[in-house]
Parts: C-alpha cells; structure tokens; sequence
C-alpha cells in the first residue's frame, strides 16, 4: 500500500512538473479553448441575438474542454514514448490501476487549470450570469473533467500504440463520452438560464428531466467509467 | 548445454519453455535456462535473433505465447510487483525524461520503488557512476554516454538481485565502458546476476560467465566460459553472424 502511494505520488509529481516546464500542451489548449469560444461567439452575434447566448456558450464550453482535453490526455501518455519511458514505468512494482489513477489526476489538475481560464472567458464573452449558483457550476464542471479525463486516460494510453495517435483518440473518447455530453449540456443551460430546471415532454434534452437529476447522471457516468477504465487498464495496455 | 544441477534457492532468473511469436512469424521457439545468483550471462545472436524479445518477457513487459519467467521464485506474471521488484532494466533507451534533471528522475525511480534511504542511494550511485557533477542537468542536454549512465543508475537504485542489460555498452566511450564493467563485476561479486545481450563478443566475454547463443529464437549454443577458447568463440561466432547476414 505504502509503495502504491509512493509510486501514485510520483507520477503525479513527475506529470505536473513536466507539464509547467516544457509547457507543452495547457498553452495550446488555451488557444485552442480560446478560438473556439471566439468562433462560437462571431456565429452568434449576427444571428438573432441574445436568445441563443446560453445555448451557445453552454455548446462552446463543452467543446472547448472536450478537444483541448483530448490534447493533454494525448500528451498524457505521449511523453512516456520519448527514450522508452514507458518500459521504466511498466517494469517499476506497480499495478496498472495506480499508473491509470495517477494519469487521472495529473490530467485532471491540467484540465482544471485550463478551465479556470475558458470559464471565465465565456461568462465574459456571451455576457452570462449564474448568480447564486457558482457552487453549482463548480459541480457541473468538475464532474465533466472528470468524465471527460477518465475515458480519455485510459484511450490515450491505448492509442499510442496506433500510427494515427490523435485522429483515433478523438474518434474512440468522442463516442464514448456522447451519454455524458447530454446531461452535461442540459446541466450548463439550466445554469445560463436558458432552459427551466426540470422539463417535461419528449427529446433529448428532456429525458434528462431535472438539473438534479443531470447531476446524478454526470455522477453515475464517472463512477462507472473510472472503474471501468481503472479495471480494465491493465488488460487494454499491456503488449 | 548447460546440465549441471541447480539448487532452487540458488536460482535467480529461470525461464521455462518460453515461445513467443509476432502475428505469425515466431521469434522465441521453447527457450528455456536457469541463471545462478551471482553469474552474469550473456545473450549473442545476431539482429531477430529474439535477444531483446527474451529480455523483454524476462522483465515482464512482453506475455509469452507459452511458458513461464520467475525472479527468484516469483513467477512474473502472476507475482508482477513482486518479481519487478527484484529486476533491474537497462533497455537501448535512457528510460529518463528528457525535462527532469538528472537528480529528477532518480528521485522519481526512487519513489516508484519506494526506496527507504532515497537520498543515500541515490548520492551513492551518483558517485558511483560519475554524475555527480551532472545531478542538476536536465536529462534532455545529457550525451548518449551520459544518459546510459543514468540509465545504469536509475536501474541499479532499488538494488535488485538480477540485472537485465539489453546491450548496455552502446554509446559509451572508453573510459565509461570500463567503469561501467566494474560497476557490474561489483554487482556480480556482491552476489547479483547480470543477463546480457551485447553483439561485443569481447566485451561480453570480459563480463559474463557464461554465454548463449540465439539463433530464430532456438538456443544453439550454451557453454560456461570455462567450456569455450574465448579467442575461437569471438571468431566462430563472427564468421557465423556473417554467414547470417
């Protein structure tokens, strides 16, 4: 337990420290986040105004943390293959399930960061105001990273053994986090005020039904897929 | 062959009808050796040969299609941390990242074998392989030479019982060769294994006890070096990686 812990710390450590030196990847998904916040912000401005905002905004975010995301869970593993790093991890005494978990939180404090800057940005850009509910929106957001992470740790260890990296991690996390993004949206435009907290009738939207019962989908979702993705780590990686 | 009797207690590395083929071209054809605890072995066999397949499968991080591997009686795929934490790797590659420093990424291997007297050892091997003066240089500036020190440093912190070198001369220069061949005679005299591969006949046969030869992953020769004229040994098996290629 104690060498499980020592080796949980480490990689985490290692990850961070790597990340704020070489700044390789949470400066792109800044840009990144940032051109897709802008582009989404340009389409609407036009159109019919400020009806769509909430909409919008609600859509920018989860793209945003969804494509800048898949860049520093790509990274995640990336780094490992420079001088056969990955050999040194995998002949170190440790189960694949505390390399899976370490992974998971490196790639969640990095995507935290990333959305401490693209939040504001977006309240900012589509002149939106969730009073009241910050504690919320915490939530709801934290609850994304951590979907949003745990698939796209366990895929991007997975796809580094393909030639087409980045293309199939996209392709692969994008499919499987689509049950997620549902309530995650209903979520955000309850909380942009744009839509009412509970909804009846039929839909995609509506079967969510309420803002609680969003969050307890988001609940369940990370619950299952971390693990899911924790268990079976080990198998999906080895050779 | 080799058939002298082993004592169980004496085993350090035992491989056991290993096969292992890559989509169906078979590399390790029913390998199988037991290495003693305190002799160093080295693996010749020319490229394909299935050297770095054997070491990989020894180190746990390739499955055997059949067969087994255990360090000193622990079964490395059904005792994984166990056995992983008796092994020591050098690969072809450093295994160290390019932004830590040197001091860095000894640390981080430290911590991932949990090491009790981390900053001791680590001071230690600092010493012992010359990177003291380099501890707080990050690996990615370090010379070819100096990175295989680091790796040699980095494999031999947690003090492992058995060593797996996959052709750890690569690189080096002279003076660093020699310091590396006396910081594995020391491992060998303090009682640890070495299991080799090197396409260096010399410098295999100044290291190691004994040698064994891979041909398409079949074992074709396996003789202690008391059993072989090294002199002839060097020059058959050159003319026989000739004939090969």
């Amino acid at each position: 337990m104690k060498s499980a812990w020592s080796g949980f710390k480490a990689i985490v450590i290692k990850d961070l420290v790597i990340e704020l030196r070489a700044r390789q990847v949470l400066p792109t998904m800044i840009v990144l986040g940032m051109l897709i916040v802008f582009i989404l912000r340009l389409v609407v401005e036009p159109s019919s105004g400020r009806a769509e905002m909430p909409m919008m905004a609600a859509a920018a975010l989860w793209i945003a943390f969804l494509f800048s995301g898949l860049l520093a869970q790509e990274r995640s593993f990336g780094v490992e293959q420079q001088n056969g790093c990955i050999d040194g991890l995998w002949s170190a005494p440790l189960d694949a399930g505390t390399i899976y978990l370490a992974k998971l939180l490196a790639n969640v404090v990095i995507l935290s960061i990333f959305e401490m800057v693209i939040v504001p940005a977006v309240l900012l850009s589509f002149s939106l105001r969730v009073t009241g509910r910050w504690l919320d929106l915490v939530i709801v957001l934290a609850l994304g990273n951590l979907g949003i992470s745990s698939v796209g740790t366990l895929f991007s260890a997975v796809v580094q053994l393909a030639r087409t990296r980045g293309a199939l991690l996209s392709i692969v996390v994008l499919v499987v986090l689509l049950p997620m993004l549902i309530p995650a949206s209903f979520a955000l435009l309850v909380l942009f005020g744009a839509m009412p907290e509970e909804v009846g009738g039929s839909g995609t939207l509506a079967f969510v039904g309420s803002f609680r019962a969003a969050q307890g989908y988001l609940l369940a979702f990370d619950a299952v897929f971390i693990v899911a993705c924790w268990l079976l780590f080990g198998v999906v990686v080895k050779e | 062959m080799i058939t002298e009797t082993v004592r169980s207690t004496d085993v350090a590395l035992s491989i056991r009808s290993v096969s292992k083929a890559f989509t169906a071209r078979p590399v390790l054809r029913d390998v199988s050796m037991t290495l003693r605890r305190g002799r160093a072995t080295c693996l010749y066999g020319i490229n394909g040969a299935g050297k770095s397949t054997l070491l990989r499968i020894a180190a746990g991080l390739l499955r055997p299609d059949a067969g087994s591997v255990s360090i000193e009686g622990r079964d490395v795929r059904e005792h994984p941390e166990e056995a992983k934490r008796r092994l020591g790797l050098i690969s072809h590659a450093s295994m160290a990242y390019a932004e830590l420093t040197v001091l860095e990424n000894l640390r981080f291997t430290a911590d991932l074998y949990c090491v009790s007297n981390r900053a001791v050892r680590i001071e230690q091997l600092l010493a012992e392989t010359g990177l003291g003066p380099f501890r707080y240089d990050c690996a990615g500036i370090l010379s070819r030479g100096l990175l295989q020190r680091l790796a040699i440093a980095r494999a031999l912190l947690h003090e492992p019982s058995v060593l797996l070198a996959d052709e750890p001369f690569t690189g080096l220069d002279v003076q660093a060769l020699e310091h590396l061949i006396g910081i594995f005679e020391t491992f060998v005299r303090q009682g640890g294994t070495i299991f080799m591969t090197t396409h260096d006949t010399r410098l295999g046969l100044r290291c190691c006890d004994r040698v064994v030869v891979l041909d398409q992953g079949v074992v074709l020769l396996d003789k202690t070096k008391k059993e072989i004229d090294p002199e002839r040994f060097a020059e058959d098996y050159l003319s026989y990686a000739r004939s090969q290629n």
